[in-house]
């Protein structure tokens, strides 16, 4: 029995077979995808390949303000469609299933939606070649299960996602359990592989015993440090560990085996560093309505160790994204969205280091309605933005701090 | 001093969990542990360590994860 995913959290367990079964017997299809259902997103975007339709992943938390903002719309049930099956032929085993999901027509296209800079997230779109150029095949990775440590609907999840299918894996959901049974997930199913942010692995900490089936560990999403590099290597010690640097624009980049990048022959003259920011050539990317120029500014801030061949290593974000455990926050959208609760006269957030989860959430409020307490403006944020998202420690002051140029302080 | 650490660290942990809407303790013990049982998820550590932080000006996290009431108050009381 070779199983596609199990998701103790829905108490799932699928098989290649059901899901091959699930894909054959799907009658419509809804192009908008937002379930906290894992195993309704992979179907989704398999069914999206087979039938070569586009298909827009949605987190499952965005609210409802969040859907009109991005989409023009708070549901999308309107957007079911029949499918039309003299079009799609019966897949009838998982050597197929794979061949036709490698098959997608250059119209197919994956549109996710990430943080953006200037406070409104922004729309980028992927399609196959751009989705999967990462992807390894070989008959070395058929026997690969997956520990999965993301968000499905992002786009660390779906480059995991892609590497378990294109390679007919297993893949073990990790994500959102809690450390025990994550421990007990990793050992009773023996986990090959896994990819996630240095917070997911930190967690795991302190651990008296070692995951001696994993045989690869990726990291990627935050700076990684040597502390942590080593703390990992104690409990797998069997596992190749890789550090690596991804966006959701240009999907994953570089990878290392320290915090050191190099980068590779054939991406020498597609990648340069200006003023110390690092850019990327755009046919690295995939469309996004927002990048036109050639070169894509990446916002990250790099120290080069050696010109050439280019090395180098990542200093911090330029601009003024919050990073919460590999969770890209944006504290002017923040801002903004606490700034339209009646009450609250300004707002100031920022971020503060913290041991758990790098960076934590921060802010500080005037008001002029005593009324407003934490728990009241946690629960208006509640029904606006992501739970990432919302401030974990708010404080009320007379005025906010600001910095001499009078800008408000970040940090 | 120790009940009063005690009692000092579960208003802080119902401070968070109120804050998440989650249900409020009566008491702890040095046994409980943060994630399995109080339902602590990394965002409610993150802002777990920043309240005893502001209070104690200590960082519980430094070396590691804790797991346990009591590791917290193990860790409190040898910094006083």
């Amino acid at each position: 029995m070779s199983i596609f995913l199990k998701d103790i959290a829905s108490d799932k367990l699928v098989t290649w077979d059901l899901f091959i079964d699930d894909i054959n017997s799907a009658l419509t299809y809804n192009p908008y995808c937002k379930s906290n259902d894992y195993y309704n997103v992979f179907q989704q975007i398999a069914l999206s390949l087979i039938i070569g339709e586009e298909i827009i992943l949605l987190d499952s938390d965005f609210t409802d303000s969040e859907l009109i903002n991005l989409t023009g719309y708070s549901e999308h049930e309107e957007f079911l469609r029949p499918i039309d099956k003299k079009k799609v032929p019966l897949i009838r085993d998982k050597g197929e299933f794979i061949e036709k999901l490698h098959k997608a027509p250059e119209s197919w296209s994956i549109t996710l939606f990430t943080s953006g800079t200037t406070g409104t997230p922004k729309k980028v779109s992927h399609n196959f070649h751009t989705i999967s150029r990462f992807v390894k095949i070989s008959k070395r990775n058929t026997k690969s299960i997956w520990g999965f440590a993301y968000n499905p609907t992002h786009m660390a999840g779906i480059q995991v996602f892609f590497q378990a299918l294109l390679n007919g894996n297993s893949i073990i959901r990790l994500f959102g359990l809690n450390t025990t049974r994550i421990q007990n997930e990793i050992k009773n199913t023996n986990i090959t592989h896994i990819s996630a942010t240095p917070t997911f692995y930190r967690l795991l900490l302190p651990y008296a015993e070692t995951f001696r089936s994993v045989v690869r560990i990726t990291s990627g999403g935050e700076k990684f440090n040597n502390k942590t590099k080593i703390q990992l290597e104690e409990i797998f010690p069997n596992a190749k560990i890789t550090n690596v640097y991804a966006s959701t624009e240009a999907g994953t980049l570089f990878a290392s085996e320290n915090d050191i990048f190099i980068i590779k022959p054939e991406y020498e003259c597609l990648i340069r560093v200006e003023n110390g920011e690092l850019l990327i050539h755009n046919s690295l990317m995939g469309s996004s309505s927002m990048s036109v120029s050639e070169w894509y500014n990446t916002g990250d801030l790099v120290d080069i160790v050696v010109e050439k061949p280019l090395k180098f290593r990542f200093v911090s974000r330029k601009g003024d994204m919050i990073n919460v455990g590999g969770y890209k926050v944006n504290p002017l959208e923040v801002e903004e969205t606490i700034l339209t609760l009646p009450g609250i006269k300004n707002a100031r957030v920022y971020s503060k280091s913290n041991s758990v989860l790098g960076n934590i959430v921060c802010c500080e409020l005037v008001r002029d309605n005593e009324q407003l307490n934490e728990v009241s403006i946690r629960t208006f944020l509640q029904s606006k933005i992501q739970e990432f998202k919302i401030p974990r420690i708010i404080r009320f002051v007379d005025e906010l701090s600001t910095t001499r140029t009078g800008k408000i302080k970040r940090n | 001093m120790g009940i009063e650490m005690q009692k000092n660290l579960l208003e802080i942990i119902n401070t968070v969990l109120d804050n998440r809407t989650k249900k409020k303790l009566t008491s702890i013990n040095p046994e409980m542990h943060l994630r399995d049982e109080i339902g602590f998820d990394s965002f409610d550590l993150a802002e777990l360590t920043v309240r005893i932080e502001a209070e104690y000006d200590i960082d519980i996290f430094e070396d590691g994860i804790v797991n346990t009431v009591g590791e917290i108050l193990k860790k409190l009381k040898v910094e006083q």
